[in-house]
């Protein structure tokens, strides 16, 4: 009996009853938009789960996940290396490499997204597909036809949508991607270079092992947040007629007259993808705060 | 004195920031085993002639020769030279992302091209020296900031370098570390590492240097040993700028 209101009288310091400003705070902090996002879940998979019509649009715009993750995958890798690339060009002291970062950043942040999807599709590629063309014949004057064979065989109509949706992407993407690395190499302090430079390093070398480890850390979360805008972004691609989601629940609505299903599921999968992704990113975001208390 | 013992050689140098006249046409010359300690009100120009001399800042003119080599423009030869200079910054200048270990033993890595196992005898050796070998293991962060400075200096001395510059290395610490720190400097000069040190430590500068050299307005204003300097300087800014510094 005393052992007992004892653990009981414990229970009480442990965690004692909430004053009416307390659990005020309490209801105020509580993250109520995490409620709503799982019950709009809870209600699509049940729509899915209990209605045929639900289940008919799911079953068929699922088949679209894996082309939009390899999609985004695949041109966010390109991204990458072209935004590494552009962003180390960007401040380079060579006047014509940092002219030509800051034009090709500045040419496709002002175009909309959508006009460079077409324009890279129907225009860039085209031009590009010519232009290795030339090359080749180039190449086959010159008597090397090792090389010059495949870029001749080369034909602009030959290049699948897929292919030229992953460049756009890629190519977009690459701009935005510069300007993150751009900022997070130029956030590194001007000491870690000279420290750098004066203990005999080449630009290259304190690039690589003093500066780009700490700016790309720096950077993660920002990375991350593009890796998730271009998923999304991935839809704008449905307009090549690539089968993403996107694209294959346009054809299944405008087929089966079924719209509401369509979006609602469409929608619940982009949603279900990009807050996983997000919470990632979140993840990501704290572990880098974490590092810079710690380290 | 014979021309081979001459490590650094400064002809004339000129440096202006825009239309500032940081450096305005300084000769000096360093000779093997000295240290020089180069002191003047902020602004005088004595970083900035720290600078140059390891090509940190590039000299709108004059000449700086290292152990009668030029250094020009060529890259290639810029780093073999600057691998032979150890240098202390003011802000320490560690690596945040590697340890105390890996900063020290990176650049004898990559750029003298040692093993592993080489490089970290000798970082070793060097954190010993300055009596940090237990946070050898340990990052930049979680040091104070005289430690981190030793570090620094562990850091130059792995370098095997031929001379050491000091960028105030002191002015940004707490006034508790700046002891451990000088003690290090003190024992470096004892063992006769040619120096530079730019400080506004005058006990330093007494205890330790050769020649003291006082700049003002980007120019050597006087050069003397320190006993002279500090005793009776010769010139009337040497003397206001000490009467300054010297009166609390």
């Amino acid at each position: 009996m005393a052992v007992k209101e004892t653990i009981e009288a414990k229970g009480q310091i442990a965690s004692p009853p909430l004053t009416g400003t307390e659990l005020r705070e309490k209801i105020r902090n509580f993250p109520w938009w995490i409620v709503g996002l799982v019950g709009f879940f809870v209600l699509t998979a049940h729509l899915v789960l209990t209605r045929a019509s639900y289940q008919e649009a799911f079953s068929f715009i699922r088949a679209g996940v894996g082309v939009t993750i390899q999609t985004t995958l695949i041109a966010y890798g390109f991204a990458l290396i072209l935004g590494l690339l552009t962003g180390l060009g960007r401040i380079s002291n060579n006047v014509i490499i940092q002219n030509v970062g800051t034009l090709y950043v500045e040419l496709i942040r002002g175009i909309p997204m959508l006009v460079l999807i077409f324009f890279i599709a129907f225009v860039g590629v085209p031009a590009g597909v010519g232009l290795l063309n030339r090359i080749g014949e180039w190449f086959s004057q010159l008597g090397l036809l090792f090389i010059a064979q495949p870029l001749l065989r080369l034909e602009n109509s030959a290049v699948p949508m897929t292919t030229r949706a992953i460049i756009a992407l890629s190519v977009t993407y690459g701009a935005f991607q510069a300007e993150i690395f751009r900022a997070g190499i130029q956030s590194i302090g001007r000491g870690q270079m000279e420290a750098a430079r004066a203990q005999g390093m080449s630009y290259w070398q304190a690039m690589r092992f003093i500066i780009l480890p700490q700016a790309i850390r720096n950077v993660l979360p920002a990375l991350g947040n593009d890796f998730v805008s271009m998923l999304k972004d991935s839809s704008l691609v449905s307009v090549l007629a690539v089968r993403d989601i996107t694209q294959i629940a346009k054809l299944y609505a405008g087929r089966s007259f079924q719209y509401q299903e369509a979006y609602v599921t469409l929608a619940a999968l982009y949603l279900m993808m990009t807050v996983v992704l997000s919470a990632f990113v979140k993840w990501l975001e704290r572990r880098v705060r974490q590092d810079e208390r710690n380290a | 004195m014979s021309a081979t013992h001459e490590m650094i050689r400064v002809i004339n140098l000129r440096k202006k920031f825009g239309r500032l006249v940081a450096v305005d046409g300084v000769n000096l010359t360093v000779r093997k085993g000295q240290v020089i300690v180069i002191i003047g009100p902020s602004g005088s120009g004595k970083s900035t002639l720290l600078r140059c001399i390891n090509h940190l800042e590039v000299p709108t003119e004059g000449e700086i020769w290292i152990e009668q080599q030029k250094i020009t423009g060529s890259q290639r030869q810029l780093n073999a030279i600057r691998s032979q200079i150890g240098m202390v910054f003011q802000h320490f200048n560690l690596y945040p992302h590697l340890t105390v270990l890996e900063n020290v033993t990176l650049a004898q890595r990559i750029v003298r091209k040692l093993s592993k196992s080489q490089a970290e005898a000798i970082a070793m050796h060097h954190l010993e020296r300055v009596g940090i070998a237990d946070k050898a293991r340990s990052y930049p962060a979680q040091l104070s900031g005289g430690q981190q400075q030793r570090v620094a200096i562990a850091r130059a001395l792995a370098q095997d370098p031929k001379i050491m510059l000091f960028d105030e290395p002191t002015s940004a610490l707490d006034p508790e570390m700046i002891k451990e720190v000088l003690d290090v400097m003190l024992a470096l000069a004892n063992e006769g590492i040619t120096m530079v040190v730019v400080t506004h430590e005058m006990g330093f500068a007494r205890a330790a240097a050769d020649e003291v050299i006082f700049m003002d307005r980007g120019k050597i204003v006087e050069r003397a040993i320190p006993e002279v300097f500090f005793n009776q300087p010769a010139h009337e800014r040497s003397r206001a700028f000490l009467s300054q510094i010297l009166s609390h």
